[in-house]
């Protein structure tokens, strides 16, 4: 690649994409699934279930007593075939619902559930609002210039001069040029 | 020496508040001597809160167990090295810690605003006097860590075994500092508004500098979080959603969205509104941070509810938000943008995107840490009456889709043009990361994944990261082309726009974060072992062999160390030693996981149990590319320090006069 002064750009998209994949093919090849299903069930459902002497901890990660023995009991009703959900209300049923480190989405706590999409959405609404409001408020008095004009040889040229400074480059080519202290009108389209 | 300290303490509350009056009042009044007298006075300041501090060491030095917070937090048995730990072990320690170290960067801060914006300085100053008296007013009043006790006990109770850590001589301090760092940017963005010179981006190159140094030590502070969670706690994990952990994290997350915003100001002079109420909303989140992470033992958010110092701050939260709102609408007509926005395709609206999402999540962040007390609010409970647990679960199912947006924003913005994108921009800018995602999606999934939210987190991180690597490889072309070598004209490109290509490698960083977050957190296996020694047990393609287990005293704590055998493949990696620490004075355990760390994976042995028996359980965890979210940490930090080094022109390339022309003289 040295050499080459212009490399087309598809290829080097795939010198980027080889190189992304060789650090996946790392883990793809680390990550054997040599975990029995049922045991993976297990696993996930220690994790969202809390143990109710260390809050905040779920009964996978505690090491306390009784975490121990709620995941014997996890791993025994999967094997007596319970699904994820009964197994969940059964601790519910024991310690009350804030044994799942999820709020239930039902009854008042449907709110946590609701709030962060209504949240994100609303956020984005606003933002198509102020976009629009922003970019609009300029066009009563520059109607005719909002539209994308022509720009000239002579504009191409100076803008160039203008990103050969920003990226350092030498400095001979670029002609003497103040910046338009309107910046609304940088288009230069005197 | 105690007595000394409690007068420094009470002369410094003095010189606060007088900081605070007189700054104000001589910018207000216009007596330029009474503001400079207040500027001197907060110079002054960290020298007396020096004194105290060394009052409060000394202490703990000369187990004077008088001293009821000496007592509290530290014993006989209590190696020295610890003193400086046990000092912010506390909720009284910690806040003089926060105090003095506050006081420290004020004194920094205004040396570096003073002459570049002599107008902002004066109400800067009186707003860093005002937090300084609020936290001196909390420390003399209601949490006074030289208070003395009635009845001197002969050993004091010693330092909470979790913290006797090597990562706690760091991370908490660090924290702090981020936290309470954010009054920084904070003070020069309101004091700019005050002085009504919100609208000339003056203010904007200061507020950025310090508000990367804040989120810089913000960032620094939760890594080490991690990394601290991650080795002790033995849960094979690194975050956990927690209250004390979401606190951090949100200031982060405004503040994140700070840095970038400010640099639309900085280049266009846009957003001039809109990075004020970022700024007082990052500010009010460190303060809640602060609250919430003071003491750092037991912390949870019904602590607010339970002592007369929650409410204190949550006053103070209040006050400051409102207050710093009313001077914004207050000063709201000065604050009017020079340019508009022109479409949504730019990059300008690209900031604007990753501003919004990023207060999503802080937002949603905190409504999940406050979901209980609503709930429990909302059935009539009483205060602690816990009936519902929001927990890790929840924040990774809502906040890890808006995360994974961010990211994908995080390569396709800085390829964005300014103003407004043609298609063809779009098309030329787009297509090789696009393509790198796709390509990279595809093979994810082909190669078989269990989840399709990792396939496309990983596509996502490679959109981004071919992103970046597109924007260096043009660059250094275009460069090469003109007769550069590649190192030379790579070289020269970082060195001609700091900022910008500073925050590539920030950006880098990050990705190494979340390809690390996203492999381990959906490819991380884990099981559990009861073995007796000389057993000998595989997974994941290791192989140990538990060796045996040894028990060792120390004056505070017994250990047992077990050693295992480890090979993988045939290849010997020698011996782990895992090891349960019980700290019989606090009834507390605490495990040291034995990690082997490469850059593919971690193996990871924890142990859960020993039985008298002979048996033990031990869990074993391996888990992919958690090594570089640590890597990640030197780069993050590197890449901030290039962007913040300071370069001779700034913002929009000025052109350049050709060899020979004549300036025009005035």
């Amino acid at each position: 690649m040295a050499a080459q002064p212009r490399i087309p750009s598809h290829l080097r998209g795939l010198g980027v994409s080889v190189v992304l994949l060789l650090a996946l093919g790392l883990f793809a090849a680390c990550s054997d699934a040599d975990i029995p299903p049922l045991e993976r069930r297990a696993q996930e459902l220690n994790q969202a279930i809390m143990c109710p002497v260390c809050p905040g901890e779920s009964i996978d990660q505690s090491q306390n007593p009784l975490a121990v023995q709620m995941r014997g009991i996890v791993a025994e009703k999967l094997q007596e075939g319970w699904t994820d959900g009964q197994i969940k209300d059964f601790f519910v049923e024991r310690y009350g619902p804030s044994v799942l480190l999820e709020p239930p989405a039902s009854g008042v706590s449907i709110a946590a559930w609701v709030l962060p999409p209504v949240a994100f959405v609303l956020a984005l609404a606003t933002l198509a609002f102020a976009v629009r409001a922003m970019s609009r408020s300029r066009s009563p008095r520059h109607g005719a210039q909002a539209t994308p004009t022509q720009v000239s040889e002579e504009d191409m040229a100076r803008y160039a001069g203008r990103i050969e400074a920003a990226l350092g480059i030498g400095g001979d080519g670029a002609k003497a040029e103040t910046r338009p202290t309107d910046g609304r009108d940088g288009k230069g389209s005197g | 020496m105690i007595d000394a300290g409690q007068l420094a303490l009470a002369v410094a509350f003095v010189i606060a508040a007088y900081a605070a009056a007189g700054s104000f009042l001589g910018a207000v009044r216009r007596v330029p001597e009474l503001a400079v007298s207040a500027r001197y006075a907060l110079y002054v300041l960290p020298l007396v809160l020096l004194i105290a501090a060394a009052a409060l060491l000394y202490a703990f030095v000369a187990h004077d167990f008088s001293v009821r917070y000496v007592a509290e937090h530290s014993n006989l048995a209590m190696p020295r090295a610890y003193t400086w730990v046990a000092f912010y072990a506390g909720n009284a320690g910690s806040l003089l810690f926060l105090t003095v170290v506050f006081a420290f960067l004020c004194v920094v801060a205004v040396l570096s605003i003073r002459r570049k914006l002599p107008h902002t300085t004066p109400y800067a100053v009186g707003i860093m006097g005002l937090v300084l008296t609020f936290f001196l007013g909390i420390i003399l009043f209601l949490a006074n860590p030289l208070e003395r006790l009635p009845v001197v006990p002969p050993d004091g109770q010693g330092i909470n075994p979790l913290l006797v850590h090597f990562g706690m001589f760091i991370h908490p301090p660090v924290q702090m500092t981020g936290l309470v760092s954010v009054a920084i940017p904070f003070s020069i963005a309101i004091g700019a508004m005050l002085a009504r010179r919100g609208g000339r981006d003056e203010w904007v190159e200061l507020g950025r500098v310090w508000g990367m140094v804040s989120w810089l030590i913000l960032t620094f502070g939760l890594m080490l979080g991690a990394w601290w969670a991650y080795t002790i706690l033995g849960w094979g994990g690194y975050w956990a959603w927690d209250p004390v952990e979401n606190s951090a994290l949100m200031p982060w997350l405004a503040m994140t969205a700070f840095i970038h915003s400010v640099m639309v100001q900085r280049r266009r002079g846009m957003f001039r509104m809109w990075n004020m109420v970022i700024i007082i909303l990052a500010f009010t989140l460190a303060q809640l941070g602060m609250f919430i992470n003071r003491g750092g033992a037991v912390p949870s958010v019904h602590s607010f509810a339970q002592s007369t110092m929650g409410w204190l701050f949550l006053l103070f939260m209040g006050l400051t938000l409102f207050g710093s709102l009313a001077v914004f609408v207050w000063r709201m007509d000065t604050l009017r943008s020079r340019e508009r926005l022109d479409s949504w395709f730019s990059r300008e609206s690209a900031f604007l995107l990753q501003n919004v999402l990023f207060l999503v999540v802080a937002f949603v962040t905190l409504w999940g840490s406050i979901f209980p007390l609503v709930f429990e609010a909302s059935q009539g409970l009483k205060v602690g009456e816990v009936t519902v647990t929001v927990g890790k679960p929840y924040f990774d199912r809502v906040n890890g889709p808006i995360l994974l947006v961010l990211i994908l924003l995080m390569g396709i913005g800085p390829l964005l043009p300014w103003r407004r994108a043609t298609l063809q921009n779009l098309v030329r800018a787009l297509r090789v990361p696009l393509l790198a995602g796709l390509v990279v999606g595809v093979v994810v999934a082909a190669v078989g994944v269990r989840a399709p939210m990792a396939a496309l987190a990983l596509a996502i991180c490679a959109v981004a990261a071919a992103g970046i690597l597109q924007e260096w490889v043009r660059g250094s072309m275009s460069r090469h082309r003109r007769g550069e070598s590649y190192p030379v004209a790579f070289g020269r490109l970082l060195a001609a726009n700091r900022p910008r290509y500073g925050g590539y490698v920030v950006h880098l960083g990050i990705l190494m974060l979340a390809i690390g977050a996203v492999a381990s957190s959906f490819y991380s296996v884990q099981r559990d072992f009861v073995m007796r020694p000389g057993d000998v047990a595989s997974f994941g393609g290791y192989t140990f062999r538990y060796l045996d287990v040894q028990r060792i005293s120390f004056a505070d704590r017994d250990e047992d160390v077990a050693r295992f055998d480890v090979s993988s493949g045939g290849e010997q990696l020698g011996v782990m030693e895992p090891k349960r620490a019980f700290y019989p004075a606090f009834r507390i355990g605490a495990t040291r996981a034995a990690i082997r760390s490469t850059a593919v994976e971690d193996f990871y042995i924890v142990p859960s149990e020993f039985n008298d028996d002979g048996r033990a359980v031990f869990r074993v965890y391996v888990n992919p590319l958690v090594w570089w979210m640590w890597v990640s940490g030197p780069v993050i930090f590197l890449g901030t320090l290039f962007a913040l080094s300071p370069q001779r022109q700034p913002t929009p390339a000025a052109v350049r006069f050709p060899a020979g022309a004549r300036t025009a003289k005035a």
